[in-house]
């Protein structure tokens, strides 16, 4: 699970408790004008993770860290695939954020209406 | 499966257009996108960046002349222009447009409700 908030111009996602150790990351800072939208896709779970490069990848458990799929870099950290947002980013480390948060629906909310 | 990274963009937007036109924006999904529209989900955010992109590319499109716009017109002005402030004023553009078109405030008033109660009795 993810904390998402806005702080300044950036986009803050940070991650909760375990998550930090799972994903090898505690948190990361884009700035909005590289974040291009957010979108629910529980789906984005069942496929393909490509290569784990870095973190934990328990199949059906959870997915965290970074993997690289389709000659792209995408971070997950995600455990409940219904609770899963999609941060398409550009000229970032990562092409995407698959990020597990409280409310999909608020913190789409969020993103959408500061970008 | 899906096409390959190479699909073509319009037909995409042509074929979300219909299906957004359809039933409500929250329920289509991604999957229903993917598997509509024939497209890998990597390359749709890719393209896109998000259902709103697309979705925001479909309403453009769809209100601009061909296919199934006044359906569409009809669900974005229910459900997203209230929330989405860009949908907001794409729809304010198409209808300004229509009253100018049709001569007033009132026959474009006539011609959404017309549609409506269609879609009703269909």
């Amino acid at each position: 699970m993810a904390d998402v908030r806005i702080s300044g111009a950036d986009l803050v996602v940070e991650m909760n408790g375990f998550d930090k150790l799972w994903a090898l990351k505690s948190s990361l800072t884009i700035p909005l004008a590289n974040v291009r939208g957010a979108t629910l896709d529980p789906g984005i779970t069942r496929e393909s993770k490509g290569i784990r490069t870095a973190g934990t990848h328990w199949p059906g458990v959870i997915t965290a860290g970074s993997f690289r799929v389709d000659g792209e870099r995408v971070f997950w950290d995600v455990r409940d695939p219904m609770k899963a947002i999609v941060i398409e980013l550009r000229d970032e480390h990562y092409a995407r954020l698959i990020v597990e948060v409280d409310d999909p629906r608020a913190t789409i909310g969020l993103i959408e209406k500061s970008l | 499966m899906g096409r390959p990274r190479a699909f073509d963009e319009d037909e995409v937007v042509r074929d979300a257009a219909a299906l957004f036109a359809g039933r409500a924006y929250d329920s289509v999904s991604v999957d229903d996108l993917v598997n509509h529209l024939g497209v890998h989900r990597n390359s749709l955010y890719k393209v896109f960046g998000s259902k709103r992109g697309l979705y925001l590319a479909a309403l453009r499109h769809g209100l601009a002349g061909e296919g199934p716009g006044l359906d569409l017109l009809l669900l974005a002005m229910a459900e997203r222009a209230p929330v989405d402030a860009e949908v907001a004023a794409l729809v304010q553009a198409v209808l300004h447009d229509l009253d100018q078109a049709l001569g007033s405030a009132g026959a474009t008033a006539t011609l959404l409700g017309d549609r409506l109660r269609a879609r009703a009795a269909s």
